[in-house]
This record gives structure tokens, C-alpha cells and sequence, in this order.
């Protein structure tokens, strides 16, 4: 059985293709008019480098590395977001450091080295899912450009201090607490 | 005027002659490239864009945009202009000269205002004085040279697609031309003589005596038939994005793409003031029997840009015909159309109107 498909009846003044015309016309005419006494600024379009677009909350943009009131990084160096990393941008070296600082929540273990290649980095989120300290965001800059590949492998210190302008805090250079060799354990 | 011919060594008929030449191919060149920045930012508003307006002048002034012609023409002129190594190099070079100077020519016999009288002798503001004997048939014969350019630069190009585009438009260019002749045959037929003055001074200045109102059938056949004749929306067979690549000049770049471009905006300058000086009166202005001259001059501006808008604002309204709706539509419409036009508009005349 077959779909029977009914068409559009046009009238007479369809069929004569002019008045539609004039129809379609005054439409287009219409938005002429009123894009021309519409100021630049307050059309649909978003003049990208002069005006920015309102980032939409839960949006993933440049990764921020949270850090603790007294400059030390939250993150602990276990390796979850890494693992959890599809396109395997993130690479983390984990060291020691000595005092157990109580507002730190008695850590003990931090990243030596904890870089992600931002041009591998496909922004899923995924690291910020799977750490359990909350020490990866994933936030709102989405501005991240450079002139060769080498810049774009952000570091430790660059992560750390991705949002810091914004944000009003301090550029960070180092952790408050040296760090302590790496101990052998003779077995 | 005198002194300036004594200086110059000719006669004072001459320095009119090459000062109108001049004035008005440079206006009628200057008003085609204004244009394709009209059709962009036209066609942005139409559809809720903004349009080129990053180019600033000296770096400095954005002039709406404006500013994006020059920077357009500069880049165009410095671009390498290559030519395809299976092309028939000669035609090639030759055919966006055969495009754009028939579109050029077109505008020679259009009296852009009234003629006057100073210390004695009659100026006619059109390149062409009347009474030459070519008349309004000149600009619709030349009009279909325009065929000879694409036709050229499609061939020349050795390109399949140029090719497809170019005979399209070709064919769409001639089997439209008859539409034209009949509508304006029957314009003739009524002013008694195709000399543009005789059509505009039969015309008169009331706009209900305008040929329009009284040939509401043969302006559309006339105006509509004018979009085939420029190859522009919605009859643009020479092109074709979705179809044919770039159409007729795909294998175009550089400056010669830009008059390519020129010759079309040209084209559709000349059109437009076909259009309003066999059907709005020319530079008549409404309802004044005598008017200044300057004014008849703003007149006939006016209502030549009106079209030249109508052109654009029809190309951003109206979808593409198909090449059979377009040849069906042509030949079996307009042309009975304009046929039955020029029949009603013969009875009428033997009825004595």
C-alpha cells in the first residue's frame, strides 16, 4: 500500500509566480529594514575578536590546576586523570615532600612534573571526572593558541596558573614545601 | 568650456564629446564595482549578517566597509594570473574584455538627463546624440554580444565545467532575447520610434502614462527576461556552485576574475537603466512637466540605482530555477507573454488609442 501524498492546492494568484514574488520580497525587504536601523553591536552576530560570546556554565575550556590557600597544588599525583585521559595528553611525574601540613589534609605525595599537551588534548573532561581531589578544572578560557608546538605543552607552573589573572591570585613559581628525595626502601 | 578646447587644440564638440564619454563609462565602471559591495552588505542585512566591514581605510577608517573595494581591486591587481596550460591562451586573455565592454557599451544611447540649451547649442546628456539611428536597438544588440564573453571564457578554459556553464548560459541568454525584443517592440510600436528621447518624451511625466502602467505585462516580461539576460539570480546558468563548480570562470583568477565580476555588476547597471528608460520615464521626474536639468539627472539616478537594487534584492530572495523550469519558463511563458503584449498593445493602437 502505498503513502498517499498530498500536495499543496495553489491558488490561481500562486500560479502566477508574481505574487509569491512580491510575498518573498516583502520578507527579505522586512529583514533589510530592520537589520539596517540595528546597530552592528546588536545584531545576531558576534563580532568574535571585539565582542565574545557569554561561555555557557559546565563548558570545558583551558585546564586550571587547583591549588590549596597556601599556594600548594591540590593535586596528589595519583595518576587517575592520566589513565582516565582518552587522548593521552597528560603526562605526570609524582615526587615526595616532607612536612605534613594539616591544612593540606596530611598529603604527602604531589607532581613533580605534570604537563598535558594541549595540542593532543580534545577537552572531554575526563580527567576532571575522574580525579578524586578536584584538583583539575576544566574552564572557561578557550583562547589557547601559540606560534609553535613547543608552547603548547603546558607544564606544571603553567597549569597552575592558567586562570590566575582572572581569578586575582598570585602567579605561582614554586611549591610553599621543598620536596625530599626520593627514599629507598632496602627490602 | 571654449578656453578649455582652445587650450586643448580641438573644438569645444569634441571636449563635450570626450568629457561625457569619460564621465560617464567611469561612472557607470565606478557604480559596478559600488555595487558588488552593495550586493554584500545588502545581501548580509537581507539575511541578518553584518558583512565586509573589517577593511579600514588607511588602516583607520572602517567607512562601512567601503573600504573593502579597494582592498579587493589591490589584491585582485597583485594576485599571479595564472592561465591553465590546455587553454586557448589568446581567447582566454580575450574573453573578460568581451564581457565587460559590450556591458559597458549598452549604457552609451541612455540619456542619464534632459538635453539643454547653452549660448545657443543643444548638449544631450547621452554618449550617442539622438537621432543617430541606432537607437534603443543598439544596447539590445550589443546586450547580446555579452553572450560572446562567457561563451569565450568558457571555452577558452578548456574546463568541462566552464564548458556546461558556459552553454547553459548561452543558451539561456539567446532563448531569453527574444522575450526582450518582443516586450520592447511593443514600447516601440507605442512611442512611435525607438529613439530612447522619442520612448521617454511619449512617456511624459505623469507616472500613470509611464510605460509601466500602461505595459504592466511587458515590464514584467522586459524585467524579468533583463535577470536571464544578466545572468543573475535566479536565471545564473553561467555558474552553479552545487552543479559546475565556479561555471564560465572557474579557471579565472586574479584581475581577469575581477572583470569577469565587473562585467556582470556592468551588465546589470546597464539593465537597470534599460529598465528605466523604457518603462519609468528615464529622467522624467514625476509630475513636473519642465524639470531642471540637474534634477532629471538625480531622477534618472534614482530610479536606475532603484533597479540596480531590485536586482540584488531579488537575487537574495528567490531560489535557483532548474535549466529545464528556466527554458520552460522562457519559452513557454514569457515568450507567449510578451507575444500576446505586443498583439493586445497592436489592437489596441488600431482601435484608434
Amino acid at each position: 500500500m502505498g503513502v498517499i501524498v498530498k500536495k499543496v492546492e495553489l491558488t490561481w494568484l500562486d500560479r502566477t509566480y508574481v505574487w509569491p514574488v512580491l510575498q518573498g520580497m516583502s520578507i527579505t525587504f522586512g529583514h533589510f529594514i530592520r537589520n539596517l536601523f540595528t546597530p552592528t553591536a546588536k545584531r545576531y552576530t558576534v563580532q568574535y575578536p571585539d565582542m565574545k560570546r557569554e561561555i555557557p556554565a559546565g563548558y570545558r575550556g583551558l585546564h586550571e590546576l587547583k591549588r590549596f590557600e597556601d599556594g600548594a597544588i591540590k593535586c596528589v599525583a595519583c595518576f587517575m586523570c592520566q589513565e582516565a585521559c582518552p587522548a593521552r595528553c597528560i603526562s605526570i611525574e609524582a615526587e615526595e615532600f616532607s612536612d605534613l601540613n594539616l591544612s593540606q589534609g596530611f598529603q604527602e605525595k604531589r607532581p613533580a612534573k605534570f604537563s598535558i599537551d594541549m595540542l593532543r588534548c580534545i577537552y572531554c573532561g575526563m580527567c576532571e571526572e575522574a580525579c578524586p581531589k578536584d584538583a583539575i578544572w576544566l574552564r572557561k578560557e578557550y583562547e589557547v593558541a601559540a606560534y609553535d608546538r613547543l608552547s603548547m605543552q603546558f607544564g606544571k607552573w603553567n597549569l597552575m596558573n592558567t586562570y590566575a589573572e582572572a581569578d586575582g591570585k598570585e602567579q605561582l613559581t614554586q611549591d610553599p614545601t621543598p620536596s625530599v628525595p626520593r627514599r629507598t626502601i632496602a627490602m | 568650456m571654449d578656453k578649455l578646447a582652445s587650450l586643448l587644440h580641438t573644438t569645444p564638440a569634441i571636449v563635450w564629446m570626450v568629457g561625457k564619454v569619460v564621465v560617464v563609462f567611469l561612472s557607470v565602471f565606478l557604480l559596478a564595482s559600488v555595487w558588488t559591495w552593495v550586493e554584500r552588505r545588502g545581501s548580509a542585512m537581507i539575511q541578518d549578517r553584518i558583512g565586509p566591514n573589517r577593511a579600514l581605510l588607511f588602516g583607520r577608517w572602517p567607512i562601512l566597509g567601503l573600504s573593502q573595494l579597494l582592498a579587493d581591486g589591490i589584491k585582485f591587481f597583485f594576485k599571479e594570473d595564472l592561465v591553465p596550460e590546455a587553454a586557448n591562451k589568446g581567447l582566454f586573455w580575450l574573453a573578460p574584455f568581451l564581457a565587460f565592454v559590450p556591458a559597458l557599451m549598452g549604457f552609451a544611447v541612455i540619456p542619464v538627463g534632459k538635453s539643454f540649451i547653452c549660448d545657443g547649442v543643444t548638449y544631450h546628456l547621452s554618449v550617442l546624440d539622438p537621432g543617430n539611428g541606432m537607437g534603443l536597438l543598439y544596447p539590445l544588440a550589443i546586450g547580446g554580444l555579452a553572450v560572446y564573453g562567457v561563451l569565450l571564457a568558457a571555452w577558452s578554459s578548456n574546463n568541462k565545467w566552464s564548458i556546461l556553464g558556459g552553454m547553459r548560459a548561452s543558451a539561456t541568454m539567446v532563448s531569453y532575447e527574444i522575450g526582450i525584443s518582443m516586450a520592447v517592440v511593443a514600447v516601440f510600436m507605442v512611442s512611435g520610434g525607438y529613439d530612447p528621447a522619442e520612448v521617454i518624451k511619449a512617456q511624459g511625466h505623469l507616472p500613470w502614462t509611464w510605460y509601466v502602467a500602461r505595459q504592466p505585462l511587458g515590464f514584467l516580461v522586459f524585467f524579468t527576461c533583463m535577470f536571464a539576460e544578466t545572468n543573475r539570480l535566479p536565471f545564473d546558468f553561467a555558474e552553479g556552485e552545487s552543479e559546475i563548480v565556479a561555471g564560465f570562470n572557474t579557471e579565472y583568477g586574479s584581475m581577469k576574475f575581477s572583470l569577469l565580476a565587473l562585467a556582470e555588476y556592468s551588465h546589470l547597471m546597464t539593465a537597470s537603466a534599460l529598465v528605466a528608460t523604457l518603462y519609468f520615464g528615464g529622467w522624467q521626474v514625476p509630475f513636473m512637466a519642465d524639470p531642471p536639468v540637474l534634477l532629471s539627472v538625480a531622477s534618472f539616478l534614482v530610479k536606475m540605482l532603484f533597479f540596480a537594487w531590485v536586482f540584488v534584492w531579488v537575487r537574495w530572495t528567490l531560489p535557483r530555477f532548474r535549466y529545464d523550469q528556466l527554458m520552460h519558463l522562457g519559452w513557454k511563458i514569457l515568450l507567449p507573454l510578451s507575444m500576446a503584449n505586443l498583439v493586445f498593445h497592436a489592437w489596441r493602437m488600431s482601435q484608434g488609442h
